[in-house]
């Protein structure tokens, strides 16, 4: 007898639920402008934290190309002939941990003609100012101190004779690793800053919304319904705008990297690099949506409990 | 199924709007609240309805000491209560079918059973053709009868009327009343405050009398042919 009571009330409640579901959805398209313009303040809010996100994402991506990582341009002194630049070379690739690439000034030219664009500029000079250039790149090996040996290599070559200039990339590169860790840290400032406003935008429409309907509370309020019965909907709403709100702001990132990616692959293009943006995954796209829905239901739920409490204190819906 | 045992209400004031009234309410009984207006009618109803908490004294509705109950249990109280409001309290946006339907989906029940009831409801008060009308396009005494219809549809076992021949012509007053004792004659107790003493005498009802906050007159049924202001 009590589980089939208890049955009951769970589908009576079940039947309270989809009312208030279809209820604040309702209300959602009745008001299709003002819910469009939440949404899309919304979208917005969500969209920026998001968009750094990707893109330290891919800046990350960049850098897991190892060997890159080591790559040290030598500068040789401008005196220096191809002979002298050839056994310097072999002296190099004899040390047995590092490979050396010649690159001849002519060559040096025509590759910096290529990718720079600046092709037409180079003509106005009446010799070639370019020295002769060796790529040193160490030899990776996994004991993980690439960092160290880099470093030793260096120090090695910027002691030669034949040496002018000794460019490590990966001091760059470790430049750019803080840089990412700063972007970390910034993406989780802004997501805070942003997950907040994303909370107070729809605490303030779901306000709104409350304001604008006391007089159904009231009436609800007065036929017998609960607290709960009378939250449902504006939680769902807020549930809905934090949704929509998400959903909104992952189609603004897809299209912008769709925007981008053109112009970004053709700069990269020019370093050397191939390269194709990347958006967020399936199980990101997921834990955005989800973070959405439960934002904007936050908001709600904060709204509907201090609005509430005041009808409850005016004396509208119940005694004190 | 009502009761009150020296009940009073002050409000922040001088004045006290309830001072001690004791009365009981049978089972199934009908009764008149009458009284001048700020006699204190609107309290009592309210105290009933647990919108109002009474300062000393104790209401005891269907059992239910409602001095002692948390606010958490008005939903319980309100849903065996049909409220029939002298502003009718309707839902302008919502039309004549979806308001009275509104305590059965609170209720939870079954889309199916919600409309047949809401159907006998409006159907017991003469509107079934208006089920799918707004409400702002019915007369006074047609949006009284959705709020009468909304107040009965859950079968509770107690009715309150405020007021509820407000604005209705004669005809139309005696027709409600009228339903009134029909309900009443199926076992609903019904409690209806009202100032409109030719009808009242007219329905030979119990009388409760109230002035100033105080009960001063308690007219058994049949008696109260002779009530005077």
């Amino acid at each position: 007898m009590s589980t089939g009571s208890a049955r009951r009330k769970f589908r009576a409640q079940a039947r309270r639920q989809l009312f208030s579901f279809f209820s604040s959805l309702g209300t959602l398209l009745g008001h299709r402008l003002g819910t469009m313009m939440t949404v899309l303040v919304l979208g917005i809010a969500m969209a920026l934290p998001l968009g750094l996100y990707v893109t330290l994402q891919n800046l990350r991506g960049l850098d897991l190309n190892q060997d890159e990582w080591g790559a040290i341009t030598v500068f040789l002194s401008s005196g220096i002939s191809e002979a002298g630049v050839t056994e310097f070379a072999q002296q190099v690739n004899g040390r047995g941990d590092a490979s050396a690439v010649v690159i001849s000034p002519q060559q040096g030219m025509e590759d910096f003609r290529k990718a720079s664009g600046f092709g037409q500029a180079l003509d106005l000079f009446d010799s070639n100012p370019l020295p002769w250039t060796l790529l040193v790149t160490p030899q990776i090996t996994d004991d993980g101190e690439l960092g160290s040996r880099v470093a030793s290599l260096a120090t090695w070559l910027g002691e030669q004779e034949a040496v002018d200039i000794v460019q490590v990339d990966y001091k760059w590169m470790q430049r750019l690793s803080g840089l990412l860790g700063l972007g970390d840290a910034l993406v989780t400032v802004l997501s805070i800053m942003f997950a907040l406003a994303v909370v107070v935008v729809v605490a303030n429409t779901i306000r709104l919304d409350v304001a604008n309907r006391s007089e159904e509370i009231q009436v609800l309020s007065l036929v017998g319904a609960n607290n709960s019965f009378i939250r449902q909907p504006f939680l769902y709403t807020g549930l809905w705008y934090g949704l929509l709100g998400a959903l909104l702001a992952l189609m603004l990132l897809q299209l912008s990297i769709f925007y981008l990616n053109r112009p970004l692959e053709r700069l990269l293009n020019a370093y050397g690099n191939s390269f194709e943006l990347d958006g967020l995954g399936g199980l990101q796209v997921m834990v955005v949506l989800l973070a959405g829905g439960i934002l904007g239901f936050c908001g709600a739920w904060l709204s509907v409990q201090r609005y509430l409490r005041q009808l409850r204190v005016s004396g509208m819906i119940g005694r004190t | 199924m009502i009761t009150f045992e020296h009940v009073s209400k002050r409000y922040p004031g001088p004045s006290n709007a309830l001072l001690d009234v004791s009365f009981n309410l049978d089972v199934g009984e009908m009764v008149f609240l009458t009284g001048h207006s700020g006699a204190g009618k609107s309290t009592l109803l309210r105290l009933i309805l647990m919108l109002e908490q009474a300062t000393r004294g104790q209401v005891l509705v269907d059992g239910r000491n409602l001095s002692k109950a948390s606010p958490n249990q008005a939903p319980q109280v309100r849903q065996r209560i049909g409220m029939i409001f002298q502003d009718h309290k309707l839902l302008n946006d919502k039309t004549v079918f979806d308001n009275v339907s509104l305590p059965l989906i609170i209720a939870g029940m079954r889309y199916a059973d919600i409309k047949k009831r809401v159907r006998a409801a409006l159907d017991k008060v003469g509107l079934l053709s208006k089920e799918k009308s707004w409400p702002l396009t019915l007369s006074g005494g047609e949006q009284q009868r959705v709020g009468i219809a909304r107040a009965i549809v859950g079968m509770p076992p107690i009715l309150l009327a405020d007021e509820p021949t407000g604005n209705l012509d004669p005809q139309l007053s005696r027709d409600l009343f009228g339903l009134f004792r029909q309900l009443n004659d199926q076992g609903v107790t019904v409690m209806i405050a009202s100032h409109d003493l030719s009808l009242i005498r007219a329905m030979g009802q119990r009388v409760l009398v109230l002035s100033g906050g105080r009960l001063i007159d308690d007219i058994p049924a049949a008696a109260s042919g002779g009530v005077t202001r």
